[in-house]
């Protein structure tokens, strides 16, 4: 089923122009910065301040900058995609008849889902990684007020804040594709998703709602950073917690649209 | 090969099958007819698992049906119309919906369902180009590639000029020589007359009448093939006579069906039209009429 979804959707044009844009961002973002390589990036602190110091650093300053809004979007355009184009295709009915089961259908498009996400998470880091090599170079991790990091400890922190980036990048994804399932076209599906990306941000924005923010996934993306602030810690713990759960209702809903549904109805 | 036992379904407060009960066994070639909205899409979504019945069961090969069943790897199936990727070929996507199943490609019957498809070089450009007559032929292609023992096809020749119907026609009645059960639903009588051998009417949900196609439109004591001298001025002077519920007219002939109303009341009434009669006899009853004569009551206007 796995080879299905790949066909319809991984490998479709629009699916790889999606992934392409994302990847475009940080070499539009390289080219705007690259007047001050291997310089403090103009007044700006943080990943931001450091981003042109080196091709690591770039390509971290990419991922905070485009993963609170523009990748959660092209992942849920991707993965609401992958739970209603059957149906509106009409095909979903014919894969039924193939036969197809559910349970199969589920986990072949979740697969779907998971190689997605992860397709565009790495499309910003390889999009920002090259052309930080092209325009930076490369140079140890350099973070501002803090001593230049260790490639083990570069290579532990960047992987903890990919990993931490997928795991809150597949809680949309999942809700997006959930989403895709229970309504009864793909655009209302990626509307949908889409509301509840930008009213979970602006909801998370409200410092008088932060109790209701807290429990939204979307309050918990940023948590990464941290590990590159001269502190070198962050509390991911409740994040990826609350990411888990949010992975886990958005599926157990997901198969609960999918086994409950009357395809016919 | 195909059994329906007790189906029921109903939508809402809507009743759309009511205690269905047929069957169609290996070499027939069964038609499931009836009025719009008589219930035969629904019947036969509830046959392939698409729908679940509210009561009863629907059974492939002797198995029961569910969705995803097993039985449904030996079924070729077209129902609701086309449906296919639109960005792939039309190849790709026979590929896909046989790949989904685990199955290896290629099917075992592909060359002669594209042989019937006859997409030719079209087979490799993308599917979103098709006419609706090409998307038709390219879901029967996908229905029959798989070689199946059980064929639900939900209106076939839709879309279908006559030497691709004659083409289908000749390809399921070999199917059905062969050993296969084939159930067809189709508004086209003509062309069911000539293809089946066995007759599922629907009305309303109900089943009207099930058995060999021979038995329903024999010789039958309500229809009578009249030779007159005016066929319009007798087919006039018979549509608005109480009882008849067809008129056909011929060369020199009418064939009317009016059950319960004697042969010499038709005389009567065509004699009194100035209508000059030269014979009455029983007809056989095309498909047409008998279908018309068994789904008449709410649907009498569209038989008259």
């Amino acid at each position: 089923m796995l080879r299905v979804e790949l066909a319809t959707q991984l490998l479709r044009i629009r699916t790889l122009v999606a992934l392409a844009c994302l990847a475009a961002v940080p070499v539009i973002a390289g080219l705007a910065t690259a007047s001050h390589a291997g310089r403090h990036n103009g007044t700006q602190g943080g990943l931001f301040g450091a981003s042109t110091l080196s091709a690591l650093n770039h390509a971290m300053a990419c991922l905070m900058f485009i993963g609170p809004l523009l990748l959660p979007l092209v992942v849920a355009l991707l993965a609401s995609a992958i739970g209603s184009a059957d149906r509106d295709w009409g095909t979903l009915r014919y894969l039924y008849v193939a036969p197809v089961g559910r349970r199969r259908l589920l986990t072949g498009k979740l697969a779907a889902v998971t190689i997605v996400t992860t397709g565009a998470v790495l499309a910003v880091l390889i999009g920002g990684l090259l052309t930080g090599i092209a325009l930076f170079g490369w140079h140890p991790f350099h973070i501002l007020n803090a001593p230049t990091l260790t490639t083990g400890q570069t290579l532990t922190r960047v992987t903890e804040a990919t990993g931490y980036t997928l795991l809150c990048m597949l809680s949309i994804a999942t809700i997006a594709f959930a989403f895709g399932l229970l309504l009864p076209r793909g655009a209302e599906a990626l509307g949908a998703s889409l509301a509840f990306v930008v009213i979970a941000t602006i909801l998370n924005q409200q410092s008088s709602l932060h109790r209701l923010a807290a429990v939204l996934p979307v309050h918990y993306w940023q948590s990464w950073t941290a590990l590159f602030s001269p502190s070198g810690t962050a509390p991911l713990a409740t994040g990826a917690l609350c990411q888990l759960i949010t992975i886990a209702l958005a599926t157990t809903l997901a198969f609960a649209v999918l086994h409950r549904r009357d395809p016919a109805a | 090969m195909i059994r329906a036992a007790g189906l029921s379904k109903r939508y809402g407060r809507r009743p759309a099958v009511v205690d269905l009960a047929f069957s169609v066994e290996a070499g027939q070639v069964c038609a499931l007819l009836g009025p719009n909205g008589a219930g035969k899409t629904s019947t036969m979504r509830m046959l392939v698992g698409l729908s679940t019945p509210d009561t009863g069961t629907a059974e492939l090969l002797g198995d029961k049906v569910a969705l995803g069943a097993p039985a449904l790897h030996r079924a070729g199936v077209l129902i609701d119309g086309p449906a296919f990727v639109p960005h792939l070929s039309g190849l790709r996507n026979l590929r896909l919906l046989w790949s989904a199943a685990g199955h290896h490609w290629p099917p075992p019957a592909l060359d002669d369902a594209l042989d019937l498809a006859g997409l030719g070089p079209a087979i490799d450009r993308r599917a979103k180009s098709y006419s609706m007559g090409m998307k038709q032929r390219l879901m029967l292609a996908q229905a029959l590639m798989r070689d199946p023992d059980v064929l639900i096809l939900d209106e076939p020749a839709n879309g279908l000029d006559p030497a691709e119907v004659r083409a289908l026609r000749e390809h399921l009645t070999t199917r059905a020589a062969g050993g296969a059960a084939v159930l067809v639903s189709s508004h086209q009588l003509a062309e069911v007359q000539q293809l089946a051998t066995h007759v599922v009417v629907m009305n309303h949900g109900h089943l009207v009448d099930a058995g060999p196609l021979d038995r329903l439109t024999g010789a039958a004591d309500d229809a009578y093939r009249i030779e007159v001298d005016d066929t319009a001025g007798a087919a006039n002077a018979l549509r608005p006579l109480t009882g008849v519920t067809t008129v056909t007219a011929h060369d020199d002939a009418i064939t009317v069906t009016a059950p319960g109303v004697p042969s010499r009341d038709l005389v009567q009434a065509l004699v009194t039209a100035g209508v000059g009669v030269t014979s009455v006899n029983r007809a056989d009853r095309s498909l047409e009429d008998a279908f018309l004569t068994m789904t008449r009551g709410d649907d009498d206007h569209a038989a008259r």
